[in-house]
C-alpha cells in the first residue's frame, strides 16, 4: 500500500486494537484528505488454532473448544458442532431437548444482538445506547445462566440433548424479562428516529445493494438489510423451526440504519418464538430412549463419513464440515463463520467514504473478529 | 431445482470432469472434479444452477493416500441445495487454479487453505498469508504431519 502513495495521501492504521471493533485486527486506511482512497484489512492477531485443536481433541472435549470461536454465540457454535456429530451418528434429539436448545439459542441470538447495537451506538458516539443495553443483556445472560449454570461459555449441548433440563420456574422469570424487552425495543426505536445525528450517521451510509452483498458472499442481517430473505432457519430449518411461526426480518435499504432496524425486528421475532417454545414445550426425555447418549455420554467413535451442517447464527451462517474417520476424535473439522465473509467484504464498502463513516460501516456489520479470526 | 437434476446437469455438461456424485439427502450433494475443470465447472454452476454463494473453501489432508484436497461448499440463495465440489491433488505439488475470478469471496478462503495446506491457488489476486505470521509460511500447520503441535493431546481417552 506504501508504494502507491501520492504526496497528498497518507496511511492511517486503525487497530489491531481500536476502540472502533471489538478484537484485534488492523484496518489500514490509505486517506486522501478525509476520503479513504483504499483500505486493507489485516487478520490473524489471535489466531487460536481452533480448527487443528479441534482434530486433537475427542467429540465430547470438542463441545467445550467451539464455545471459544466467539463468546457472543458460544451456544450456536455448539448446535453446529453437535449437529455435525449427530447427523454422523445419524440420532435426533427428542421434542423437549429440540425445544430447550431453540429457547436457549433464541435467548443467546437476543443478548448478541443487544450488545451489537449497544456496540454500534458507542462506535458513533451514541454512548449511552451501549449502557441501556447492556442492562437489558444482563437480565437475559441470568436466564441463560440458570439453564447451563454459566454466562459465557456453557457445554451445554450434548449429543442426543441437553446437559439438565430447564430449571423449576424457568418460564415465569422468563415472561417478565421478554415483555420489559418489547417494550425496551420500541424504546430503542423511537430513541434512534428521534435523533437527528443518528439518523444522519446511520442513513445512506455503507450502503450494500442486494446483488453486491451476495456476491461478496455476505448473509445474516447485513444480508437481509438488504432485501434477500435468506435465513438458514427458514431455508434448511433444523431442530423445531419449521413448527414455529416467525418471519424473516428484511429492509431493503441496505444502509447502517437498516442493518439496526433488521436486528431490532429480529429480536421481537425471537421474543416470539421464545414465547411460542414456552408454552409448547412438550414433556418426555432429554436424549434418544434406548439409545447410550445420556447424562453419561460414554467416549464414543463415531461412524466414518462427512458431513456439512449450518445453522443461523446471529451474525449470518454458520457452517461447519466434519470428517469422521470412524475414531473418538474428528479427522477434520472447518468452521465456516459468518463473520469472515463479511469483513472480507469491508473493504470494499468502505472505499470512497469518509474516515468518519468507517467506524459506523464497521460497527454496523456487528462484527466478531474473534470468530474470523478462529 | 432439486438435486437430482443438478447432478444430472453438472454430469451431462462435464461428463469427463465430474466423478463420484452422490446424492446425500434432498439438500446435500457431492462431486469430485478434476483440478484442470474445476474453475470452469464453478462457473457453470454459477451461471446455470444458481449457485451463487460460495460457503466455504478448505483442504484435508490424506497422508497416507500422499493426497491432498481442496473442498469447495457451494450454495444458493435462492434453493437449498449445497454441493459439496471435491478436488483431489497430489502432496507434493498440489496447484489448482483459484477461483476468485469466479466466487469474489473465495479470496481469502483460498489464502487461508494455502498457508495451513500449502494447496497454491494459480492466479490468485494476492496470495499471501492471511491468519499466521510470514514466517511461518512453509511448516502447513494443518498437515497431518506437522511437528509443531502436541499431537498426543488426549489420545488415551478410548
Amino acid at each position: 500500500m506504501e508504494e502507491m502513495l501520492e504526496s497528498n495521501e497518507m496511511i492511517v492504521h486503525l487497530g489491531p486494537q481500536h476502540p472502533m471493533q471489538p478484537g484485534p485486527f488492523r484496518l489500514n486506511l490509505r486517506l486522501k484528505g478525509e476520503t479513504v482512497m483504499d483500505a486493507e484489512v489485516e487478520l490473524g492477531y489471535i489466531h487460536k488454532g481452533i480448527e487443528k485443536i479441534l482434530e486433537n481433541k475427542t467429540y465430547l472435549q470438542g463441545i467445550t473448544i467451539v464455545d471459544r470461536i466467539c463468546y457472543l454465540v458460544a451456544l450456536t457454535n455448539e448446535e453446529c458442532f453437535v449437529g455435525c456429530v449427530e447427523k454422523l451418528l445419524g440420532i435426533e434429539p427428542p421434542a423437549r431437548s429440540q425445544y430447550i436448545r431453540v429457547i436457549l439459542e433464541e435467548l443467546s441470538r437476543l443478548q448478541s444482538h443487544l450488545l451489537g447495537m449497544g456496540e454500534f451506538g458507542e462506535f458513533i458516539g451514541f454512548v449511552s445506547m451501549f449502557m441501556y443495553t447492556i442492562k437489558e443483556r444482563e437480565d437475559i445472560l441470568t436466564l441463560i445462566d440458570m439453564v447451563t449454570g454459566a454466562r459465557v461459555t456453557h457445554s451445554y449441548l450434548k449429543f442426543g440433548g441437553v446437559r439438565d433440563d430447564l430449571p423449576a420456574g424457568f418460564k415465569e422469570k422468563a415472561l417478565p424479562v421478554l415483555n420489559n424487552l418489547k417494550k425496551v425495543i420500541s424504546d430503542y426505536e423511537e430513541m434512534f428516529q428521534s435523533d437527528r445525528i443518528y439518523r444522519e450517521r446511520t442513513e445512506g451510509v455503507g450502503i450494500l445493494t442486494a446483488d453486491v452483498a451476495k456476491s461478496l458472499g455476505v448473509s445474516g442481517p447485513a444480508l437481509r438489510a438488504t432485501g434477500v430473505p435468506f435465513d438458514i432457519r427458514k431455508n434448511e430449518p433444523y431442530l423445531v423451526y419449521e413448527d414455529l411461526d416467525f418471519k424473516v426480518c428484511t429492509e431493503t435499504a441496505g444502509d447502517c440504519a437498516a442493518r439496526v432496524r433488521v436486528r431490532l425486528n429480529e429480536m421481537r421475532e425471537s421474543i416470539y418464538i421464545l414465547e411460542q417454545c414456552l408454552d409448547q414445550i412438550p414433556n418426555g426425555p432429554l436424549f434418544p430412549e434406548g439409545t447410550p447418549y445420556g447424562r453419561r455420554t460414554p467416549v464414543m467413535r463415531v461412524p466414518a463419513g462427512e458431513v456439512f451442517h449450518r445453522v443461523e447464527d446471529p451474525r449470518g451462517e454458520m457452517g461447519m464440515y466434519m470428517i469422521s474417520d470412524g475414531t473418538d476424535k474428528p479427522y477434520r473439522v472447518k468452521v465456516r463463520g459468518p463473520y469472515f465473509p463479511t469483513l472480507q467484504a469491508l473493504p470494499p464498502l468502505i472505499i470512497g467514504t469518509t474516515v468518519a463513516d468507517v467506524a459506523a460501516i464497521s460497527g454496523s456489520m456487528d462484527g466478531c473478529t474473534s470468530e474470523a479470526d478462529r | 431445482m432439486d438435486a437430482k437434476t443438478i447432478i444430472e446437469s453438472l454430469t451431462g455438461k462435464f461428463p469427463e470432469a465430474i466423478s463420484e456424485t452422490g446424492i446425500e439427502s434432498p439438500i446435500r450433494i457431492r462431486a469430485y472434479v478434476d483440478k484442470e475443470k474445476a474453475k470452469e465447472v464453478c462457473q457453470y454452476l454459477k451461471d446455470s444452477l444458481q449457485f451463487d454463494h460460495l460457503c466455504s473453501v478448505c483442504g484435508v489432508d490424506y497422508p497416507q493416500r500422499n493426497e491432498l484436497e481442496s473442498v469447495y461448499h457451494i450454495a444458493s440463495y435462492d434453493h437449498p441445495v449445497v454441493l459439496m465440489l471435491k478436488v483431489r491433488l497430489p502432496r507434493d505439488a498440489p496447484e489448482i487454479e483459484s477461483i476468485v475470478p469466479v466466487y469474489w469471496n473465495a479470496n481469502w478462503y483460498e489464502r487461508e487453505t494455502y498457508e495451513l495446506y500449502g494447496i497454491v491457488f494459480k492466479n490468485h489476486p494476492n496470495l499471501k498469508t492471511l491468519v499466521l505470521p510470514e514466517e511461518m509460511l512453509g511448516e502447513w500447520p494443518l498437515r497431518k504431519d506437522y511437528e509443531g503441535f502436541p499431537n498426543k493431546t488426549a489420545r488415551n481417552l478410548v
